[in-house]
């Protein structure tokens, strides 16, 4: 499944690889990773400032910019400057989307709105609510359906 | 008034900024907004020193090895000068101080806050202070009473005061200024000053003019005012010496006059008009340094009047000094023919000497300021000190009094012509300044050599990009190593001698066989190693005493030889050594540097000869080496990239400008390799600076290459640059083969075909231009086998002039070839690059080959041709589905006969379809009339004819004629060895042709309609009718054939229209063929030509060709 054709690879000169084939490398100890441009701690805490001041999502540098930066930092760190710091920057951008998600899916529900459209999530993002939110919403679909019948006998009854 | 403005530099964040000079005039000292003091060596010092002194500094001041700087948590520090180690807070304030400023004698300090309050601290004990208190606004700025007495202020409640520092009272206020709340709204920060000196006059910048007042009496003196001042001034400063006033405008212009005559000697506008915020002079020469609230530093040189320097004296001195002045000027004087050079230096030590008596009279504060940085602090102090208490006699010795400053001023040497450069210092490729406590050693295509030189650790760490050489390594750097150099053999380090040891030379040659891999070498004494380059299998380097040492890598000493200046640097490259050295001086930022190239190996043969290296005005040398493929290329610090041209007589050409790359101003590139195949500019983008940190591990980015040549945004411009580019870059392979490196055959073809191909698509283009004589041009660019294309391209596109244009010069370029006997020897060696399997002595093989690589440049001229057909010229041409036909069949024809060419080695598939179409048909009498036809029509040029049958006669006729004679010996040059079969080929060819053009004409005046069945069958059954029928003419043979042939069977007729269809198809597949990267191309065209000249000269020959035609046939037959 993982295949292509890459390089010329050459002593010292960066090559734009997959990232799956850099990790493997990585392991091996056969290359240095070159972290992506915005793996920086001006760049991110300026994300992370922008992300908390407003109040939707911002776009984000990379759309897997949370699996980029785990893998990286765990098998990569000793290539990126100030390792530790991204982990934290990184963290706390995901921390402050997430809870924005979560609020978001919390007025969603509480307001019964019938739809609602949320830009610039990440596929992580949406799978961590994702399927947890739809089953959620089938629920409660359930449970209110079944209560306005349930209203009514409950008039006819008493 | 030869006064130089340098440009202005970034100095600091943008914001308030202040600027002073060290006591000597050594360095400049700025500070600003981003709370850092920087110590500028001199304007183009990229490497300044800075001091953090908070967050934000407002303002500085330097006296004696203290920096005093006001900064934003409302403190006044001091730092130590130059090292900048924080010595204290001199006072507090509530708010900021706007203005920091010293005391002549540098014993006290005035601050300004935006508290209201001026305080003047004692600098040696800060509890000693004076308080003033009576502005209502804030304090824009002070300035100290040369003689200590008075202290006068600027605030933003609009007056100027003086106050009394014994008493702390206010002697006077004048309410001058606007009035404003806060220094930021304030309209000019009123930077005023005391005469030096005297202290006679306060110049105070009043709106547009400067008021001088005079000391005492408090009244206005006089106003300087110039009409170039448009907007409020800002700011003031008095020359050192007190004869001149610079003031410098919210607008950026500065202006200086002369305050004796009131002159205005000076204007000067600021490059983009910033306000000008920090105005200093230096101490000794004609300098002025200022700041804008952009935060950048300018520099303006030589601010003088133009007077002669004794006049000036004279002028200055009072009567009551004069006999002692005469004295002093002879001093002067000796003191600058001593030492011209630091003429203020000499003069005052002189005069420290021998002037006993003059010392109390000129006893001066400044004066004896200015000596304590000569000599020492403490005497000057005491002497200062004495002489303050001594010396209370009052204006009399103002100006005069104060010789040694204008004097210095004055007695400069005055010159006026460009001034000498620096030299630059000799430096290693690919290494960052040693003066850095991380750096690169070297950086280049085989690894990095880093060093780190700092408390805990002096070591040196190699690393290779490619492990498989060498695994990295890390020594201990104990003879503090701080020149490198790394191949794949070896490891070169050197380091400079100090007092007990002498400069070595230390080789780690890992790639050695035997035990022992490292080797030293002891210099001579005296003689320190400035620059070290290893090769293959040598190392050299150069000394201070002007020799290259080379050496084997196993260490024996070899060469030896002279430089004719002072090294700059070396590099080397297999057998190559490049050694660029200071050939003079260069004048006006120029450096005048000359190189040579040597070869070590066997050959020992020096290249370049101490050439001229051209650099980039005012630029100096960054980076020099070689390209992987061993060209001698450089950098200089505009960022421009050159390399040898080996093609063009070893001239520098400019092949990549980095600069252009760059985004900021300040980022650079720095180059740690160069790649001609691919190509590859190989550099580190270094942001705000010309080199990167060891840390983080930079990362290499590659540039590509762009030739500077002109309207490349256009398309011709483009394919130029391509082309040329292409060319330059592989200079290499001929170079590489000529030396008897090996190299890659297929760079070399592939080299030729892009630069062909890029020939033929400026080709095409110059010919939809109509511009014939360029194509011309172009097709004297090309090779043989591209000029046949360039042929028929033109021939097809209806340019009949260009097309024998092109042919003569084809023959031309033919016969050269075969007369010349050294270009037989070129040929000689083209053919080894072509086919260094084969035998080379056939040609026609090599040609296949080249061919091969001409295929798809065919192509291309195939669209191009098509987009030709589009344009408006032809547009008759279009709707005619004919004319492809017959297009097709001119080329295949040709082709199948090349294939029959071609077949001396191997069975060709597509002999059977080409015999097919060879059935033996008298056509010499139409044919005959066919040329005769086409020849009498195209010169009479009517339109008419040419558009009843164009396509046969247009790509026919110009070419036999210009060709007819030499084409002829052109062809046998070509293939002088081919066996008689060729000859008969020819015939055959020539046989070929003329059938085939007869079809073509039958078809062309019939009913334009590929080959019918009937017409297959007449082909193959003329011979028939003929010998039926001798006398028939052709229009009777064909009625005979028709009856004939209605007389077959429905059958065999179904056959031969079968037959005929399936040769269209055969053609049809051969057009296709055509595109495909078949072998034959190249012969198509020769032959091509061949057939067209033949079809005009066969008729003689005709009988002949008809029987080896029949031979020919029935041996494809039977081949197949």
């Amino acid at each position: 499944i993982l295949q292509g054709d890459l390089g010329p690879f050459n002593p010292g000169l960066p090559v734009e690889v997959p990232v799956w084939l850099a990790i493997n490398l990585k392991q091996r100890q056969k290359c240095r990773l070159i972290p992506p441009e915005w793996m920086d701690v001006a760049k991110l805490e300026e994300i992370r400032e922008q992300e908390r001041k407003e109040d939707t999502f911002t776009p984000m540098p990379s759309p897997y910019y949370m699996e980029l930066t785990k893998l990286l930092l765990n098998y990569a760190s000793d290539n990126i400057p100030k390792a530790d710091e991204i982990r934290t920057l990184v963290k706390d951008t995901w921390d402050t989307r997430v809870a924005k998600l979560r609020l978001s899916a919390d007025s969603f529900v509480r307001q019964q709105e019938a739809h609602a459209k949320l830009d610039n999530l990440t596929l992580m993002e949406i799978n961590t609510t994702g399927t947890f939110l739809t089953q959620a919403l089938d629920h409660m679909y359930k449970l209110r359906t079944n209560l306005q019948p349930g209203e009514s006998s409950h008039s006819q009854d008493f | 008034m030869p006064s130089a403005q340098k440009p202005m530099r970034y100095g600091h964040t943008e914001g308030h900024t202040d600027v002073c000079f060290d006591g000597t005039g050594s360095c400049i000292v700025t500070c600003g907004s981003d709370g850092d003091v920087r110590i500028w060596e001199n304007l183009d010092d990229d490497d300044p020193k800075s001091i953090n002194v908070g967050e934000k500094a407002y303002s500085c001041a330097l006296k004696n090895g203290r920096l005093i700087t006001a900064v934003s948590n409302n403190t006044v520090q001091i730092h130590t000068f130059p090292e900048g180690a924080p010595d204290g807070i001199l006072t507090r304030f509530t708010m900021n101080a706007n203005h920091v400023t010293f005391n002549s004698d540098g014993t006290k300090i005035a601050a300004g806050s935006s508290d209201f309050m001026v305080k003047v601290v004692e600098v040696a004990d800060s509890s000693k202070q004076k308080t003033f208190r009576g502005h209502d606004a804030p304090v824009l700025s002070l300035s100290f009473d040369p003689r200590d007495v008075y202290l006068a202020s600027a605030s933003c409640d609009g007056s100027v005061r003086v106050w009394k520092i014994a008493d702390q009272t206010c002697t006077t206020s004048w309410p001058l200024l606007q009035k404003c709340n806060d220094v930021i709204n304030a309209k000019s920060i009123c930077r005023l000053g005391w005469q030096p000196g005297s202290g006679k006059l306060l110049a105070i910048p009043v709106d547009k003019v400067v008021k001088l007042y005079r000391r005492e009496t408090w009244d206005s003196k006089l106003d300087l005012s110039d009409t170039f001042i448009t907007q409020p001034l800002n700011i003031v400063a008095w020359s050192p010496c007190g004869q001149y006033l610079a003031a410098g405008s919210v607008d950026g212009s500065i202006v200086v006059w002369n305050v004796e005559t009131q002159e205005c000697i000076q204007r000067m506008k600021h490059e983009k008009n910033y306000t000008i915020c920090g105005l200093a002079w230096h101490p000794k020469h004609r300098q002025i340094a200022y700041t804008d609230t952009e935060g950048n530093l300018g520099l303006l040189e030589n601010v003088s009047d133009g007077k002669k320097p004794n006049d000036k004296v004279a002028s200055t001195v009072t009567k009551d000094y004069n006999d002692l002045f005469d004295g002093d000027d002879d001093d002067y004087l000796n003191g600058d023919m001593v030492e011209p050079q630091s003429s203020p230096k000499a003069g005052a030590d002189e005069d420290d000497g021998d002037d006993d008596d003059l010392r109390p009279t000129l006893g001066h504060l400044r004066r004896a300021v200015i000596d304590d940085d000569d000599n020492s602090v403490d005497i000057g102090m005491i002497k200062a000190n004495l002489n303050l208490t001594e010396k209370e006699d009052g204006d009399d010795d103002q100006t005069g009094g104060f010789p040694a400053l204008p004097l210095s001023s004055t007695q400069q040497p005055f010159y006026d012509g460009p001034m000498p450069t620096p030299k630059q210092k000799p430096f290693q490729s690919g290494s960052t300044p040693a003066h850095l406590m991380h750096r690169f050693m070297v950086w280049n295509s085989v690894g990095i050599i880093r060093c780190y030189n700092d408390e805990q650790d002096n070591a040196i760490d190699i690393e290779f990009h490619d492990t498989s050489i060498h695994h990295a390594t890390h020594l201990p750097n104990s003879l503090n190593h701080t020149m490198a150099d790394l191949s794949t053999e070896a490891v070169l380090l050197a380091c400079e001698s100090t007092e007990e040891l002498v400069s070595k030379l230390h080789c780690i040659h890992f790639s050695s066989w035997d035990a022992n891999k490292e080797w030293t070498v002891d210099m001579p004494k005296d003689e320190d190693i400035e620059t070290i380059c290893l090769g293959q299998g040598w190392a050299a380097c150069a000394t201070s005493a002007l020799l290259v040492r080379v050496f084997t890598v196993g260490g024996v000493q070899k060469e030896i030889f002279s430089l004719p200046g002072p090294v700059v640097s070396m590099a080397g490259h297999g057998e190559q050594l490049i050694i660029i050295y200071h050939r003079g001086t260069g004048f006006d930022g120029d450096q005048c540097l000359g190189v040579q190239l040597m070869e070590l190996g066997k050959k020992k043969k020096q290249i370049l000869h101490g050439d001229p290296l051209s650099l980039t005005k005012k630029s100096y040398l960054v980076w020099v080496g070689f390209s992987a493929e061993g060209t001698p290329c450089y950098v200089d610090s505009e960022g421009t990239v050159r390399m040898l041209n080996r093609g063009f007589g070893n001239t520098w050409i400019p092949v990549c400008n980095t600069r252009e790359h760059c985004k900021g101003k300040s980022d650079h590139y720095w180059v740690v390799g160069i790649h001609e195949n691919p190509q590859q500019l190989r550099c580190i983008p270094c942001k705000g600076a010309r080199f990167p940190p060891t840390l983080p591990r930079p990362a290499v980015a590659i540039l590509s290459f762009k030739l500077p040549y002109c309207q490349v945004t256009t398309e011709k411009g483009q394919m130029e640059e391509q082309y040329w580019r292409s060319v330059v870059f592989h200079n290499h392979v001929d170079y590489l083969s000529k030396n008897g490196y090996e190299f890659d055959e297929n760079t070399k073809n592939q080299a030729v075909k892009e630069q062909q191909e890029l020939l033929m698509k400026l080709f095409a283009l110059s010919c939809k231009l109509e511009r014939e004589f360029r194509c011309v041009e172009l097709a004297d660019l090309m090779t043989q086998n591209v000029v046949n294309l360039a042929i028929k391209y033109a021939s097809r596109s209806r340019k009949l002039n260009l097309a024998q244009q092109l042919s003569e010069m084809a023959v031309e370029k033919a016969s050269e070839l075969a007369t010349a006997p050294e270009d037989e020897e070129e040929e000689e060696d083209f053919r080894k690059h072509l086919n260094a399997g084969s035998s080379g002595r056939e040609w026609s093989r090599p040609l296949v080959r080249n061919v091969q690589q001409d295929q798809e440049m065919e192509d291309a001229e195939e669209t191009a041709c098509e987009e030709a057909e589009e344009t408006p010229e032809v547009p008759k041409q279009r709707p005619n589905p004919f004319s492809k036909g017959v297009t097709s069949a001119e080329v295949t024809t040709p082709k199948s006969v090349v294939i029959a060419s071609s077949s001396q080695g191997r069975v060709n598939p597509f002999k059977v379809t080409s015999n097919k179409k060879d059935p033996v048909v008298p056509a010499a009498n139409v044919l005959d009339t066919m040329s005769r036809y086409s020849k009498k029509t195209s010169l009479s040029g009517s339109r008419a004819v040419n558009k009843q049958n164009p396509l046969v006669i247009k790509p026919l006729t110009p070419k036999p004629k210009s060709k007819q004679a030499s084409a002829a010996s052109f062809f046998q040059i070509r293939t002088p060895n081919s066996s008689e079969k060729s000859t008969e080929e020819r015939e055959e060819k020539a046989g070929n042709e003329p059938h085939e053009v007869t079809v073509a004409a039958q078809e062309n005046t019939e009913n334009r309609r590929p080959k019918t069945g009937f017409q297959m069958w007449l082909e193959e059954n003329r011979a028939n009718i003929l010998t039926d029928n001798p006398d028939l003419n052709e229009a009777e043979v064909i009625k005979e054939g028709m009856s004939r042939f209605r007389m077959l069977s429905s059958e065999e007729r179904m056959a031969w229209t079968e037959k005929a269809k399936g040769g269209a198809v055969n053609d049809l597949t051969d057009d296709k063929k055509r595109k495909r990267p078949t072998a034959d191309e190249d012969e198509v065209k020769n032959n091509q030509e061949q057939n067209s000249e033949d079809s005009n000269l066969s008729k003689k020959p005709k009988p002949l060709d008809q029987s080896t035609n029949v031979r020919l046939s029935a041996f494809a037959f039977k081949q197949s």
